[in-house]
């Protein structure tokens, strides 16, 4: 261990450069993996609040896009075991100067959901904000959404990003804006057991409309699968980024370190010797980046949050089992990019001692 | 440990550098392998010291064909030890450090550092270090595990001349404990020294003598 310290010190500047090589790819698949769950986790809380079941329209690829008839709900919510239906519109629009803000269209007895931090909930042609958007706009009086103007009733709070950066308005008025009676009904049940039923019974009732449990709904979202294969493609290509920058900066350090090499099999030292040698060295290094690119990813984090740009949309969170995914890929990024130049090191042939010593 | 090679012969592509090289060293054998570049001597030095693998003819260690060793690595790091032109030493690692990095027991070390009077210099790095103490480092590190032969090539080339006979000297002392050196030099004072004068000429051996 104080053996390998000493060498990452002899050779601080190859080593600084595979410790920000490491830190950058390990920050890059924090990130990725923070951002893209968050947007999903963010997503999928808002479904499951008050919604066992979620109904939208057949086949749709995505929610904006789902049109089915609020007329609907009242069927539904006879039906046994149907605590309540939520109808919700949801779309996007351009708010003042903000180009593009999640809009939300509710039925009456969602309003319940949104925490009101100051004022009412809207009255027709009324609209709540989100308490970042509200921080965002400098607490306007009134807000145009397309070229219509809304009164702000109300400022509610939402741990959900896309609310807390969201619009929220009747379903009425989300049906004359986006030009559809609902988007989806969020449905809670009495009793959890009985959605199969539910769900048979919904879908039998119009065969424009698709019910599912919202679990599965989460599980089968294609928006999710796109967000979460985008987030594994990249979060692998940083992973093969580092990997690449370790193999090329440890080749250029064992090219260094011939000399040192080549003495270590004069004298007997086992190929494993040397191999475990710069695995050791890499491996401090790969714990070193890890911390640090935690830190580092946590600030970006925190600084996205946080940055009016981004409307609080984007809310990653580093949870423990991404730590510890993270960790392991770290661990194995560093081991496969050191092998083969340590495998390398470890065939050095002494008689290139000799060799240079008859130059 | 007696060493013996037997119709050595080694190609470097299409150059013959050995040619029916005959040799045997014995235990505490001071073997001095001299002669013009090129004759050959580095490589016998090479293919002795298990390092080059002979084209043809073979090399025994006590009986134990060289190909027939199966942990080289072992091997040399219990029978074996090597000085090169350049002390090689590893510059992160203090003297001390880098003796010990060799040494199956490493309180060996502190033994031999004495012994080589560099004892007060255990904890210096070899850029802090004369280049005579740094190849008496070498030197140690050589002989730590107590081997039966130490191999060295051109160990004085880069030494003033005082220091060059105190390696010599040195050399000579431990053999006469028991250890063989095979030392190959272009050095004449060498001469002064070894209890065996091996001369190469256009890669044969073209006398032996001894003192």
């Amino acid at each position: 261990m104080i053996t390998a310290l000493k060498a990452l010190r002899r050779n601080r500047f190859k080593t600084a450069l595979i410790f920000m090589s490491m830190t950058v790819s390990i920050a890059a698949i924090f990130l990725i993996s923070a951002i893209a769950g968050g947007v999903v986790s963010m997503y999928s809380s808002m479904l499951k609040t008050d919604g066992d079941i979620i109904v939208t329209q057949k086949e749709i690829a995505d929610t904006f896009f789902s049109d089915i008839n609020n007329s609907l709900s009242l069927p539904i919510s006879k039906l046994n075991g149907v605590k309540e239906v939520h109808s919700l519109i949801v779309g996007a629009s351009p708010v003042d100067r903000l180009p593009i803000v999640a809009i939300y269209g509710v039925s009456d007895n969602r309003f319940d959901s949104y925490t009101l931090q100051e004022g009412n909930y809207p009255k027709a042609g009324e609209v709540i904000l989100g308490a970042k958007i509200y921080e965002t706009l400098k607490h306007p009086k009134s807000i145009h959404v397309s070229k219509k103007e809304y009164p702000v009733s109300g400022v509610f709070k939402s741990s959900i990003g896309f609310e807390d950066g969201g619009v929220v308005m009747p379903l009425s008025d989300g049906g004359e804006l986006f030009h559809k009676s609902s988007s989806l009904f969020l449905i809670s049940l009495s009793d959890l057991g009985n959605s199969a039923v539910v769900v048979d019974q919904i879908n039998s009732m119009d065969k424009e409309i698709e019910a599912k449990t919202t679990d599965a709904f989460i599980d089968s979202y294609n928006q999710f699968k796109i967000i979460q294969t985008s987030s594994d493609v990249i979060g692998v290509m940083a992973f093969m980024m580092g990997i690449l920058g370790i193999v090329s900066m440890m080749s250029m350090v064992v090219n260094d370190r011939k000399a040192e090499f080549g003495i270590m099999r004069s004298i007997g030292l086992s190929s494993w010797t040397i191999i475990g040698k710069l695995l050791s060295e890499t491996l401090i290094i790969a714990l070193i980046s890890f911390g640090v690119a935690w830190g580092i990813s946590e600030g970006i984090l925190e600084l996205i949050e946080h940055a009016d740009k981004f409307q609080g949309y984007i809310n990653g969170e580093i949870t423990m089992a991404m730590l510890v995914k993270v960790f392991v890929v770290t661990i194995v990024m560093a081991l496969f990019g050191t092998l083969m130049p340590a495998v390398y090191a470890s065939r050095v042939d002494p008689m290139s001692l000799i060799s240079k010593g008859n130059q | 440990m007696i060493i013996k090679a037997v119709g050595l012969e080694h190609f470097y592509g299409h150059e013959h550098v050995l040619r029916g090289v005959d040799i045997e060293i014995h235990p505490g054998e001071f073997v001095a392998i001299v002669g013009e570049s090129g004759s050959g001597k580095t490589t016998l030095l090479s293919i002795v010291s298990t390092l080059l693998r002979p084209t043809s003819g073979s090399v025994t260690y006590d009986g134990l064909a060289l190909e027939k060793i199966d942990n080289i690595n072992h091997f040399r790091r219990t029978h074996i030890g090597f000085v090169f032109q350049f002390h090689y030493l590893i510059g992160y690692l203090t003297l001390r450090e880098n003796i010990a990095l060799a040494a199956l027991d490493t309180k060996k070390s502190d033994v031999l550092m004495q012994r080589l009077h560099i004892g007060g210099l255990s904890k210096r790095y070899s850029d802090e270090v004369s280049g005579g103490e740094r190849q008496r480092a070498a030197i140690a590190r050589a002989l730590v595990n107590n081997p039966s032969v130490v191999f060295a090539d051109e160990p004085t080339g880069n030494l003033d001349t005082q220091n060059a006979l105190g390696v010599y000297e040195l050399f000579k002392e431990f053999s006469r404990e028991g250890t063989a050196f095979v030392v190959a030099s272009h050095d004449p004072k060498i001469k002064d020294f070894a209890d065996v004068i091996i001369e190469m000429e256009d890669g044969r051996v073209k006398s032996i003598s001894r003192s």
